[in-house]
Protein backbone atom coordinates (compact mmCIF):
# COMPACT_ATOMS: atom_id res chain seq x y z
CA UNK A 1 0.00 0.00 0.00
CA UNK A 2 2.85 2.23 1.19
CA UNK A 3 4.62 1.28 -2.22
CA UNK A 4 1.90 1.76 -4.50
CA UNK A 5 1.28 5.91 -3.12
CA UNK A 6 4.55 6.52 -3.00
CA UNK A 7 5.49 5.25 -6.61
CA UNK A 8 2.29 7.58 -7.43
CA UNK A 9 3.51 10.46 -5.57
CA UNK A 10 7.31 9.97 -7.61
CA UNK A 11 5.27 9.60 -10.64
CA UNK A 12 3.21 12.92 -9.67
CA UNK A 13 6.43 14.82 -9.22
CA UNK A 14 7.87 13.74 -12.29
CA UNK A 15 4.68 14.65 -14.36
CA UNK A 16 5.09 18.21 -12.91
CA UNK A 17 8.99 18.78 -13.45
CA UNK A 18 8.36 17.23 -17.08
CA UNK A 19 5.69 19.94 -17.88
CA UNK A 20 7.88 22.72 -16.00
CA UNK A 21 10.81 21.75 -18.29
CA UNK A 22 9.22 21.25 -21.27
CA UNK A 23 7.55 24.42 -20.84
CA UNK A 24 9.88 26.54 -20.04
CA UNK A 25 12.51 26.49 -23.16
CA UNK A 26 13.62 30.13 -22.09
CA UNK A 27 14.92 31.05 -18.94
CA UNK A 28 15.42 34.49 -19.40
CA UNK A 29 16.40 34.78 -15.66
CA UNK A 30 19.78 33.28 -16.58
CA UNK A 31 20.47 36.43 -18.42
CA UNK A 32 20.93 39.84 -17.37
CA UNK A 33 18.12 42.33 -18.09
CA UNK A 34 19.53 44.50 -21.13
CA UNK A 35 16.20 45.77 -21.75
CA UNK A 36 15.42 49.12 -22.40
CA UNK A 37 16.85 52.08 -24.57
CA UNK A 38 20.69 52.26 -24.73
CA UNK A 39 23.16 54.96 -26.07
CA UNK A 40 26.91 55.89 -25.68
CA UNK A 41 28.26 57.66 -22.90
CA UNK A 42 29.31 60.93 -22.95
CA UNK A 43 33.16 61.26 -22.14
CA UNK A 44 33.82 64.83 -19.98
CA UNK A 45 36.14 67.05 -22.10
CA UNK A 46 35.92 64.96 -25.17
CA UNK A 47 34.34 66.25 -28.35
CA UNK A 48 33.31 66.15 -31.43
CA UNK A 49 31.88 62.56 -33.37
CA UNK A 50 31.95 59.38 -31.14
CA UNK A 51 35.91 57.63 -31.64
CA UNK A 52 37.16 54.17 -31.02
CA UNK A 53 38.43 54.67 -28.01
CA UNK A 54 35.41 56.93 -26.52
CA UNK A 55 38.48 58.60 -24.21
CA UNK A 56 40.76 60.58 -26.72
CA UNK A 57 39.15 62.83 -29.66
CA UNK A 58 38.74 61.09 -33.07
CA UNK A 59 41.72 61.21 -35.98
CA UNK A 60 44.63 61.89 -34.92
CA UNK A 61 44.11 62.22 -31.05
CA UNK A 62 43.60 58.09 -30.89
CA UNK A 63 46.78 57.51 -31.24
CA UNK A 64 45.91 54.73 -34.03
CA UNK A 65 48.87 51.89 -33.48
CA UNK A 66 48.72 52.09 -37.34
CA UNK A 67 51.67 50.56 -39.75
CA UNK A 68 53.12 53.95 -41.41
CA UNK A 69 51.47 52.95 -44.51
CA UNK A 70 48.13 53.01 -43.10
CA UNK A 71 49.30 55.94 -40.66
CA UNK A 72 50.13 57.66 -44.53
CA UNK A 73 46.68 56.74 -45.47
CA UNK A 74 45.04 58.55 -42.29
CA UNK A 75 46.82 61.81 -42.52
CA UNK A 76 45.63 61.54 -46.44
CA UNK A 77 41.97 61.02 -45.34
CA UNK A 78 42.43 64.03 -43.05
CA UNK A 79 43.80 66.29 -45.96
CA UNK A 80 40.87 65.21 -48.37
CA UNK A 81 38.59 65.82 -45.70
CA UNK A 82 39.88 69.42 -44.95
CA UNK A 83 39.43 70.80 -48.28
CA UNK A 84 35.77 69.13 -48.47
CA UNK A 85 36.27 65.48 -49.29
CA UNK A 86 34.66 62.28 -47.47
CA UNK A 87 38.54 60.93 -47.29
CA UNK A 88 38.17 57.45 -45.96
CA UNK A 89 34.80 57.58 -44.25
CA UNK A 90 32.04 55.57 -46.66
CA UNK A 91 29.11 56.50 -44.41
CA UNK A 92 28.31 59.50 -46.80
CA UNK A 93 27.21 57.22 -49.41
CA UNK A 94 24.91 55.45 -46.33
CA UNK A 95 27.21 52.92 -46.33
CA UNK A 96 27.66 50.91 -43.42
CA UNK A 97 30.12 51.72 -40.81
CA UNK A 98 30.85 48.54 -40.02
CA UNK A 99 32.54 46.69 -37.24
CA UNK A 100 33.72 47.83 -35.07
CA UNK A 101 33.07 51.22 -35.50
CA UNK A 102 28.65 50.86 -35.44
CA UNK A 103 29.67 49.50 -31.24
CA UNK A 104 30.75 53.84 -30.82
CA UNK A 105 27.45 53.55 -31.26
CA UNK A 106 26.01 56.28 -33.71
CA UNK A 107 22.20 55.82 -32.88
CA UNK A 108 19.90 54.59 -29.87
CA UNK A 109 20.75 50.47 -29.23
CA UNK A 110 18.24 47.41 -27.97
CA UNK A 111 19.76 44.37 -27.29
CA UNK A 112 17.09 41.07 -27.71
CA UNK A 113 18.25 38.05 -25.68
CA UNK A 114 17.31 34.86 -27.00
CA UNK A 115 19.00 31.81 -26.51
CA UNK A 116 20.18 30.90 -30.01
CA UNK A 117 20.71 34.78 -30.86
CA UNK A 118 21.54 38.20 -29.22
CA UNK A 119 20.33 40.50 -31.72
CA UNK A 120 22.09 43.90 -31.41
CA UNK A 121 19.73 46.61 -33.28
CA UNK A 122 21.29 50.15 -33.19
CA UNK A 123 19.16 53.00 -35.49
CA UNK A 124 21.85 54.23 -37.80
CA UNK A 125 22.89 53.66 -41.48
CA UNK A 126 22.93 49.41 -41.55
CA UNK A 127 24.51 48.68 -37.77
CA UNK A 128 22.48 46.01 -36.69
CA UNK A 129 23.61 42.88 -35.82
CA UNK A 130 23.15 38.98 -34.81
CA UNK A 131 25.83 36.99 -32.45
CA UNK A 132 24.86 33.31 -32.64
CA UNK A 133 24.99 32.25 -29.04
CA UNK A 134 24.01 28.73 -30.12
CA UNK A 135 27.00 26.92 -29.74
CA UNK A 136 27.70 26.78 -34.03
CA UNK A 137 31.50 26.84 -34.77
CA UNK A 138 32.73 29.07 -37.92
CA UNK A 139 30.78 28.41 -41.11
CA UNK A 140 32.86 25.54 -43.16
CA UNK A 141 31.28 27.32 -46.33
CA UNK A 142 32.99 30.59 -47.07
CA UNK A 143 30.02 32.84 -46.18
CA UNK A 144 29.24 36.37 -48.43
CA UNK A 145 31.65 38.60 -46.40
CA UNK A 146 28.84 41.35 -44.83
CA UNK A 147 30.06 45.02 -42.76
CA UNK A 148 28.74 43.36 -39.65
CA UNK A 149 30.52 40.71 -40.10
CA UNK A 150 29.44 36.81 -38.61
CA UNK A 151 29.57 36.71 -35.06
CA UNK A 152 29.79 34.06 -32.44
CA UNK A 153 29.25 34.59 -28.66
CA UNK A 154 29.13 32.88 -25.40
CA UNK A 155 27.72 33.57 -22.03
CA UNK A 156 29.36 33.60 -19.15
CA UNK A 157 28.79 33.28 -15.51
CA UNK A 158 31.86 35.72 -14.13
CA UNK A 159 30.95 35.55 -10.89
CA UNK A 160 29.06 32.27 -10.50
CA UNK A 161 25.88 34.12 -9.05
CA UNK A 162 24.02 31.34 -11.56
CA UNK A 163 23.49 34.50 -13.91
CA UNK A 164 25.45 35.48 -17.48
CA UNK A 165 27.13 38.00 -16.73
CA UNK A 166 28.81 38.58 -19.77
CA UNK A 167 29.05 38.33 -23.29
CA UNK A 168 31.99 37.00 -24.97
CA UNK A 169 31.84 37.68 -28.55
CA UNK A 170 34.26 37.21 -31.91
CA UNK A 171 33.44 38.57 -35.26
CA UNK A 172 35.00 37.33 -38.87
CA UNK A 173 34.05 37.81 -42.53
CA UNK A 174 33.99 41.55 -42.92
CA UNK A 175 33.95 43.10 -45.56
CA UNK A 176 35.31 46.75 -46.71
CA UNK A 177 36.15 49.92 -46.75
CA UNK A 178 35.61 50.62 -43.01
CA UNK A 179 37.35 52.73 -40.91
CA UNK A 180 37.37 53.37 -37.26
CA UNK A 181 35.90 56.51 -37.21
CA UNK A 182 34.67 59.72 -39.33
CA UNK A 183 38.46 60.64 -39.38
CA UNK A 184 38.67 57.90 -41.75
CA UNK A 185 41.57 55.92 -39.17
CA UNK A 186 41.56 53.03 -41.95
CA UNK A 187 40.80 48.99 -41.72
CA UNK A 188 43.44 47.14 -44.00
CA UNK A 189 41.44 46.72 -47.13
CA UNK A 190 41.96 42.84 -46.93
CA UNK A 191 39.25 42.66 -44.83
CA UNK A 192 41.03 39.88 -42.06
CA UNK A 193 39.62 41.41 -39.07
CA UNK A 194 38.78 39.59 -36.43
CA UNK A 195 37.30 41.42 -33.53
CA UNK A 196 36.82 40.78 -29.75
CA UNK A 197 34.16 41.76 -27.54
CA UNK A 198 33.68 41.17 -23.58
CA UNK A 199 30.12 43.33 -23.30
CA UNK A 200 30.15 43.02 -19.55
CA UNK A 201 27.06 43.74 -17.42
CA UNK A 202 27.46 44.54 -13.89
CA UNK A 203 24.63 43.87 -11.32
CA UNK A 204 25.71 46.73 -9.31
CA UNK A 205 25.44 48.91 -11.65
CA UNK A 206 22.88 47.86 -13.80
CA UNK A 207 21.76 50.82 -16.12
CA UNK A 208 25.47 50.53 -17.57
CA UNK A 209 27.20 47.94 -19.92
CA UNK A 210 30.55 47.96 -20.73
CA UNK A 211 32.32 46.62 -24.02
CA UNK A 212 35.39 45.69 -24.12
CA UNK A 213 36.44 45.71 -27.99
CA UNK A 214 39.75 44.15 -29.33
CA UNK A 215 40.45 44.71 -33.15
CA UNK A 216 43.23 42.92 -34.68
CA UNK A 217 43.85 43.59 -37.91
CA UNK A 218 47.09 43.70 -40.57
CA UNK A 219 46.58 47.90 -40.50
CA UNK A 220 47.73 47.53 -36.82
CA UNK A 221 51.23 47.02 -35.48
CA UNK A 222 49.59 45.15 -33.00
CA UNK A 223 45.72 44.54 -31.25
CA UNK A 224 43.51 47.65 -30.24
CA UNK A 225 42.00 47.29 -27.44
CA UNK A 226 39.36 49.88 -25.92
CA UNK A 227 36.48 49.77 -23.48
CA UNK A 228 32.92 51.07 -24.68
CA UNK A 229 30.94 51.93 -21.88
CA UNK A 230 26.93 52.38 -22.86
CA UNK A 231 23.94 54.09 -20.26
CA UNK A 232 20.24 52.71 -20.08
CA UNK A 233 17.69 55.47 -20.47
CA UNK A 234 15.47 55.52 -17.91
CA UNK A 235 12.37 55.47 -19.78
CA UNK A 236 9.76 52.82 -19.61
CA UNK A 237 8.93 52.90 -23.20
CA UNK A 238 11.40 54.74 -25.13
CA UNK A 239 10.72 55.95 -28.76
CA UNK A 240 13.02 54.75 -31.65
CA UNK A 241 13.21 57.03 -34.20
CA UNK A 242 13.48 55.77 -37.77
CA UNK A 243 17.09 57.14 -39.73
CA UNK A 244 17.02 56.69 -43.23
CA UNK A 245 20.25 57.99 -44.21
CA UNK A 246 19.07 57.86 -47.92
CA UNK A 247 16.02 59.92 -47.35
CA UNK A 248 17.51 63.42 -48.28
CA UNK A 249 21.13 62.38 -48.32
CA UNK A 250 22.98 65.47 -50.28
CA UNK A 251 25.57 63.20 -51.76
CA UNK A 252 25.34 62.03 -55.08
CA UNK A 253 28.84 59.64 -56.13
CA UNK A 254 29.32 59.70 -59.76
CA UNK A 255 32.62 57.36 -61.18
CA UNK A 256 34.12 57.56 -57.74
CA UNK A 257 33.73 61.03 -57.34
CA UNK A 258 31.64 62.66 -54.81
CA UNK A 259 29.40 65.70 -55.86
CA UNK A 260 26.88 67.58 -53.43
CA UNK A 261 22.60 68.02 -54.71
CA UNK A 262 22.06 71.83 -54.15
CA UNK A 263 18.96 73.27 -52.60
CA UNK A 264 17.14 72.95 -55.92
CA UNK A 265 18.53 69.82 -56.70
CA UNK A 266 21.01 70.11 -59.46
CA UNK A 267 24.70 68.82 -59.40
CA UNK A 268 27.57 71.06 -57.54
CA UNK A 269 30.91 70.37 -56.89
CA UNK A 270 32.00 68.85 -53.18
CA UNK A 271 35.30 70.35 -53.40
CA UNK A 272 36.76 73.77 -54.66
CA UNK A 273 37.64 73.73 -58.22
CA UNK A 274 36.16 69.61 -58.61
CA UNK A 275 35.58 69.31 -62.30
CA UNK A 276 32.16 67.92 -63.63
CA UNK A 277 31.15 64.47 -64.26
CA UNK A 278 31.80 63.40 -67.33
CA UNK A 279 28.79 62.97 -69.67
CA UNK A 280 30.02 61.11 -72.76
CA UNK A 281 27.19 59.24 -72.99
CA UNK A 282 24.64 62.18 -73.54
CA UNK A 283 24.51 62.81 -77.22
CA UNK A 284 22.54 66.13 -76.74
CA UNK A 285 23.79 69.40 -75.74
CA UNK A 286 24.29 69.65 -72.26
CA UNK A 287 21.21 71.58 -70.69
CA UNK B 1 -7.47 8.30 8.67
CA UNK B 2 -4.54 9.45 6.09
CA UNK B 3 -1.70 6.88 6.44
CA UNK B 4 1.76 8.35 7.07
CA UNK B 5 3.08 7.32 4.24
CA UNK B 6 -0.24 9.25 1.93
CA UNK B 7 0.84 12.22 4.35
CA UNK B 8 4.43 12.07 3.16
CA UNK B 9 3.26 11.90 0.01
CA UNK B 10 1.05 15.18 0.26
CA UNK B 11 4.16 16.77 1.58
CA UNK B 12 6.57 16.01 -0.88
CA UNK B 13 3.94 17.23 -3.17
CA UNK B 14 3.76 20.52 -1.83
CA UNK B 15 6.72 20.94 -0.95
CA UNK B 16 7.73 20.19 -4.99
CA UNK B 17 5.09 22.71 -6.06
CA UNK B 18 6.63 25.85 -4.14
CA UNK B 19 9.94 24.71 -5.32
CA UNK B 20 8.36 24.56 -8.82
CA UNK B 21 5.99 28.08 -7.67
CA UNK B 22 9.44 29.69 -6.69
CA UNK B 23 11.06 28.56 -10.15
CA UNK B 24 7.89 29.95 -12.11
CA UNK B 25 8.39 33.36 -10.29
CA UNK B 26 11.73 33.61 -11.45
CA UNK B 27 11.00 32.59 -15.20
CA UNK B 28 9.11 35.35 -16.39
CA UNK B 29 8.79 34.43 -20.18
CA UNK B 30 7.32 30.97 -21.14
CA UNK B 31 8.11 31.09 -24.74
CA UNK B 32 6.38 27.47 -25.08
CA UNK B 33 3.21 29.79 -24.76
CA UNK B 34 3.96 30.78 -27.99
CA UNK B 35 4.02 29.60 -31.77
CA UNK B 36 7.27 28.32 -32.54
CA UNK B 37 8.00 31.07 -35.23
CA UNK B 38 12.13 30.50 -35.23
CA UNK B 39 14.24 30.20 -38.37
CA UNK B 40 14.25 32.22 -41.88
CA UNK B 41 11.17 33.02 -43.49
CA UNK B 42 10.52 33.50 -47.40
CA UNK B 43 7.84 34.49 -49.37
CA UNK B 44 5.69 31.64 -50.79
CA UNK B 45 6.03 30.41 -53.81
CA UNK B 46 3.10 32.40 -56.15
CA UNK B 47 0.29 30.51 -57.65
CA UNK B 48 1.30 29.12 -61.13
CA UNK B 49 0.51 32.32 -63.74
CA UNK B 50 0.97 34.96 -61.39
CA UNK B 51 3.27 37.34 -62.81
CA UNK B 52 5.52 40.35 -61.45
CA UNK B 53 8.02 41.56 -59.19
CA UNK B 54 6.65 41.02 -55.28
CA UNK B 55 2.61 42.04 -55.43
CA UNK B 56 1.24 43.38 -52.96
CA UNK B 57 -1.94 40.34 -53.53
CA UNK B 58 0.17 37.71 -54.12
CA UNK B 59 -2.66 35.43 -56.28
CA UNK B 60 -2.81 37.59 -59.11
CA UNK B 61 0.01 39.40 -61.34
CA UNK B 62 1.41 42.67 -60.39
CA UNK B 63 0.15 46.42 -62.01
CA UNK B 64 -3.27 46.77 -63.12
CA UNK B 65 -4.00 42.60 -62.59
CA UNK B 66 -4.22 43.72 -59.28
CA UNK B 67 -7.57 45.21 -59.58
CA UNK B 68 -6.47 47.58 -56.54
CA UNK B 69 -9.53 49.45 -55.40
CA UNK B 70 -8.28 52.71 -56.07
CA UNK B 71 -10.59 56.01 -56.27
CA UNK B 72 -10.06 57.79 -60.13
CA UNK B 73 -7.36 60.34 -58.94
CA UNK B 74 -5.21 57.71 -57.55
CA UNK B 75 -6.26 55.55 -60.45
CA UNK B 76 -4.44 58.47 -62.42
CA UNK B 77 -1.42 58.83 -60.67
CA UNK B 78 -0.48 54.84 -60.67
CA UNK B 79 -1.17 54.97 -64.65
CA UNK B 80 1.24 57.35 -64.91
CA UNK B 81 3.65 55.58 -62.65
CA UNK B 82 3.05 52.96 -65.36
CA UNK B 83 3.93 54.96 -68.21
CA UNK B 84 6.66 56.22 -66.99
CA UNK B 85 8.23 52.60 -66.40
CA UNK B 86 7.46 51.70 -70.03
CA UNK B 87 9.84 54.12 -70.80
CA UNK B 88 12.64 53.49 -68.55
CA UNK B 89 11.43 55.48 -65.44
CA UNK B 90 11.10 54.50 -62.00
CA UNK B 91 7.28 55.41 -61.73
CA UNK B 92 6.12 56.03 -58.17
CA UNK B 93 8.19 53.24 -56.84
CA UNK B 94 10.57 54.52 -54.13
CA UNK B 95 12.41 51.38 -53.76
CA UNK B 96 14.74 52.80 -56.74
CA UNK B 97 15.56 55.51 -54.97
CA UNK B 98 16.62 53.09 -51.88
CA UNK B 99 14.11 54.23 -50.28
CA UNK B 100 11.75 52.05 -47.44
CA UNK B 101 9.65 50.58 -48.88
CA UNK B 102 7.34 50.68 -45.52
CA UNK B 103 4.29 49.36 -44.37
CA UNK B 104 2.39 47.54 -46.02
CA UNK B 105 4.93 46.71 -49.17
CA UNK B 106 7.75 45.74 -46.66
CA UNK B 107 5.25 42.34 -45.91
CA UNK B 108 5.60 41.15 -49.09
CA UNK B 109 8.81 40.46 -48.09
CA UNK B 110 11.62 41.05 -50.64
CA UNK B 111 14.38 39.47 -48.98
CA UNK B 112 14.01 37.06 -46.17
CA UNK B 113 12.61 37.58 -42.79
CA UNK B 114 13.36 36.84 -39.02
CA UNK B 115 10.56 36.88 -36.23
CA UNK B 116 11.48 37.32 -32.65
CA UNK B 117 9.01 36.80 -30.00
CA UNK B 118 9.51 38.45 -26.77
CA UNK B 119 7.19 39.36 -23.86
CA UNK B 120 6.41 42.73 -24.77
CA UNK B 121 7.08 43.12 -28.13
CA UNK B 122 7.46 41.08 -31.27
CA UNK B 123 9.98 42.09 -33.67
CA UNK B 124 10.15 41.47 -37.64
CA UNK B 125 13.90 41.97 -39.26
CA UNK B 126 13.50 42.15 -42.93
CA UNK B 127 17.04 43.50 -44.36
CA UNK B 128 16.00 44.82 -47.78
CA UNK B 129 16.78 48.95 -48.59
CA UNK B 130 17.08 49.37 -44.63
CA UNK B 131 17.91 47.05 -42.20
CA UNK B 132 13.52 47.55 -41.09
CA UNK B 133 12.77 46.23 -37.87
CA UNK B 134 9.43 46.23 -37.21
CA UNK B 135 8.04 46.75 -33.16
CA UNK B 136 4.86 45.03 -32.78
CA UNK B 137 4.60 46.58 -29.24
CA UNK B 138 2.07 43.37 -27.39
CA UNK B 139 2.94 44.75 -23.91
CA UNK B 140 -0.95 46.15 -23.75
CA UNK B 141 -0.18 49.78 -23.99
CA UNK B 142 -2.21 52.20 -26.11
CA UNK B 143 -1.49 54.41 -28.97
CA UNK B 144 1.14 57.14 -27.97
CA UNK B 145 -0.18 60.75 -27.89
CA UNK B 146 2.74 62.22 -30.40
CA UNK B 147 4.54 59.41 -32.75
CA UNK B 148 7.14 60.71 -35.16
CA UNK B 149 5.84 59.01 -38.39
CA UNK B 150 8.30 56.44 -39.89
CA UNK B 151 8.20 54.02 -42.90
CA UNK B 152 7.35 51.16 -40.65
CA UNK B 153 5.12 52.66 -38.66
CA UNK B 154 4.11 52.07 -34.95
CA UNK B 155 2.42 49.15 -34.33
CA UNK B 156 0.31 47.18 -31.46
CA UNK B 157 -0.71 43.58 -31.31
CA UNK B 158 -2.25 41.49 -29.20
CA UNK B 159 -1.76 37.49 -29.23
CA UNK B 160 -4.62 34.89 -29.06
CA UNK B 161 -5.45 31.69 -28.03
CA UNK B 162 -7.98 30.72 -30.99
CA UNK B 163 -8.28 27.64 -30.22
CA UNK B 164 -8.34 27.48 -26.49
CA UNK B 165 -5.51 24.86 -26.41
CA UNK B 166 -3.49 27.15 -23.88
CA UNK B 167 -1.18 28.16 -26.89
CA UNK B 168 -1.33 31.77 -28.38
CA UNK B 169 -1.93 31.29 -32.31
CA UNK B 170 -2.52 34.06 -33.84
CA UNK B 171 -1.23 37.97 -33.59
CA UNK B 172 -3.23 40.22 -34.05
CA UNK B 173 -1.84 43.61 -35.10
CA UNK B 174 -2.73 47.30 -36.54
CA UNK B 175 -0.15 49.48 -37.44
CA UNK B 176 -0.65 53.26 -38.05
CA UNK B 177 1.43 56.50 -37.73
CA UNK B 178 3.15 56.03 -41.39
CA UNK B 179 4.84 58.40 -43.57
CA UNK B 180 5.43 58.41 -47.11
CA UNK B 181 5.97 58.16 -49.98
CA UNK B 182 4.80 54.65 -50.33
CA UNK B 183 3.13 52.48 -52.86
CA UNK B 184 1.90 48.69 -52.29
CA UNK B 185 4.53 46.98 -54.94
CA UNK B 186 6.86 47.75 -57.40
CA UNK B 187 4.09 48.88 -60.30
CA UNK B 188 3.73 51.65 -58.27
CA UNK B 189 -0.04 51.48 -57.00
CA UNK B 190 -0.05 54.10 -54.99
CA UNK B 191 -1.20 55.06 -51.23
CA UNK B 192 -2.55 58.24 -50.22
CA UNK B 193 0.23 61.23 -49.40
CA UNK B 194 -1.55 62.51 -46.19
CA UNK B 195 -0.19 58.75 -44.77
CA UNK B 196 -3.09 58.20 -42.77
CA UNK B 197 -3.29 54.37 -43.58
CA UNK B 198 -4.13 51.90 -41.23
CA UNK B 199 -2.81 48.12 -42.10
CA UNK B 200 -4.46 45.55 -39.70
CA UNK B 201 -3.08 41.59 -39.88
CA UNK B 202 -3.63 38.47 -38.25
CA UNK B 203 -0.21 36.88 -38.72
CA UNK B 204 -0.43 32.67 -37.46
CA UNK B 205 0.80 29.76 -38.32
CA UNK B 206 -0.98 27.10 -40.65
CA UNK B 207 -2.84 24.60 -38.69
CA UNK B 208 -1.47 21.93 -41.69
CA UNK B 209 2.14 23.01 -42.04
CA UNK B 210 3.88 24.61 -39.14
CA UNK B 211 6.38 25.91 -41.80
CA UNK B 212 3.78 27.58 -43.65
CA UNK B 213 3.19 31.51 -42.00
CA UNK B 214 -0.18 33.68 -42.82
CA UNK B 215 -0.39 37.11 -42.69
CA UNK B 216 -4.02 38.18 -43.49
CA UNK B 217 -3.71 41.68 -44.27
CA UNK B 218 -5.91 44.75 -44.64
CA UNK B 219 -4.83 48.08 -45.99
CA UNK B 220 -7.26 51.18 -44.92
CA UNK B 221 -6.32 54.11 -46.76
CA UNK B 222 -7.26 56.99 -48.64
CA UNK B 223 -6.38 56.34 -52.15
CA UNK B 224 -8.87 53.21 -52.01
CA UNK B 225 -12.69 52.97 -52.17
CA UNK B 226 -13.09 50.33 -49.52
CA UNK B 227 -10.17 48.84 -47.21
CA UNK B 228 -8.17 46.09 -49.36
CA UNK B 229 -7.45 43.00 -47.64
CA UNK B 230 -4.90 40.12 -49.26
CA UNK B 231 -3.56 36.87 -47.95
CA UNK B 232 0.07 36.32 -47.57
CA UNK B 233 1.81 33.37 -47.22
CA UNK B 234 5.67 33.10 -46.00
CA UNK B 235 7.80 30.02 -46.26
CA UNK B 236 10.17 28.66 -43.32
CA UNK B 237 13.17 27.80 -45.13
CA UNK B 238 14.64 24.33 -43.47
CA UNK B 239 18.23 24.99 -42.84
CA UNK B 240 19.69 24.79 -39.58
CA UNK B 241 21.64 28.13 -40.35
CA UNK B 242 19.99 30.50 -41.64
CA UNK B 243 22.33 33.08 -43.38
CA UNK B 244 21.05 36.44 -43.54
CA UNK B 245 22.05 38.55 -46.40
CA UNK B 246 23.26 41.93 -46.01
CA UNK B 247 20.98 44.50 -47.90
CA UNK B 248 22.82 48.02 -48.40
CA UNK B 249 21.03 49.56 -51.40
CA UNK B 250 23.37 52.08 -51.98
CA UNK B 251 26.13 49.70 -52.40
CA UNK B 252 24.30 48.29 -55.34
CA UNK B 253 22.39 50.39 -56.86
CA UNK B 254 22.94 51.52 -60.52
CA UNK B 255 20.65 54.21 -60.29
CA UNK B 256 21.45 58.20 -60.12
CA UNK B 257 18.92 60.72 -58.85
CA UNK B 258 19.94 64.39 -59.54
CA UNK B 259 16.93 66.25 -58.45
CA UNK B 260 13.84 64.39 -60.07
CA UNK B 261 15.22 62.78 -62.82
CA UNK B 262 17.03 59.25 -62.76
CA UNK B 263 20.05 58.16 -64.36
CA UNK B 264 21.78 54.69 -64.96
CA UNK B 265 25.52 54.34 -63.79
CA UNK B 266 27.44 52.89 -66.50
CA UNK B 267 30.29 49.81 -66.09
CA UNK B 268 32.76 51.72 -66.24
CA UNK B 269 31.31 54.31 -63.68
CA UNK B 270 30.07 57.21 -65.80
CA UNK B 271 26.31 58.37 -65.98
CA UNK B 272 24.42 57.67 -68.74
CA UNK B 273 20.68 58.64 -70.32
CA UNK B 274 17.92 56.25 -68.40
CA UNK B 275 15.35 57.32 -70.85
CA UNK B 276 15.71 57.71 -74.83
CA UNK B 277 16.49 61.36 -75.86
CA UNK B 278 17.00 62.32 -71.88
CA UNK B 279 18.91 65.45 -71.35
CA UNK B 280 22.10 65.53 -69.08
CA UNK B 281 22.39 67.10 -65.98
CA UNK B 282 22.31 70.43 -65.63
CA UNK B 283 25.61 71.51 -64.62
CA UNK B 284 25.98 75.46 -63.99
CA UNK B 285 27.10 75.09 -60.64
CA UNK B 286 30.63 73.88 -62.17
CA UNK B 287 32.84 76.81 -63.09
CA UNK B 288 35.13 74.48 -65.04
CA UNK B 289 34.94 73.49 -68.95
CA UNK B 290 33.12 70.10 -69.19
CA UNK B 291 35.54 66.88 -69.36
Amino acid sequence: MMFRSLIGTCMLAAALFTMLSEARAFDESKYPNLKGQWVRARVPGVTGQPSYDPTRRQGLEQHAPLKPEFQAVLEANIRDQAVGGQGGDPTFMCISPGMPRIMNPYGAMEILVTPETTHILIEHIHDSRRIFTDGRTWPEEPVDPTFQGYSLGTWIDTDGDGRYDTLEVETRYLRGPRAFDAAGIPLHPDNESVIRERIHWNKDDPDKLTNEITTIDNALTHPWTVTKTYVREAVERPEWYEEVCTEGNGHVGIAGQNYFLSGDGLLMPAKKGQAPPDLRYFKQTQK
Amino acid sequence: MLSRSSIGAIALVTALSAVLMTIDGARAFDDALYPNLKGQWLRARPPAGVRGQGPFDPDKSGGRAQQAPLTPGYQARFEASLADQAVGGPGLWTGARCLPVGMPAMMTLFRPMEIIVLPETTYIRIDHIRESRRRIYTDGRDWPEDPQPSFDGYSIGKWLDTDGDGRFDTLEVETRNLKGPRTFEPSGIPLHEDNQTIVRERIYLDKADPDLLHDDMTVIDHALTRPWTVAKKFRRDKVEHAIWPEDICPDHNGLVFIGNDMYYESADGLLMPSKKGQEPPDLRYFSQPKK
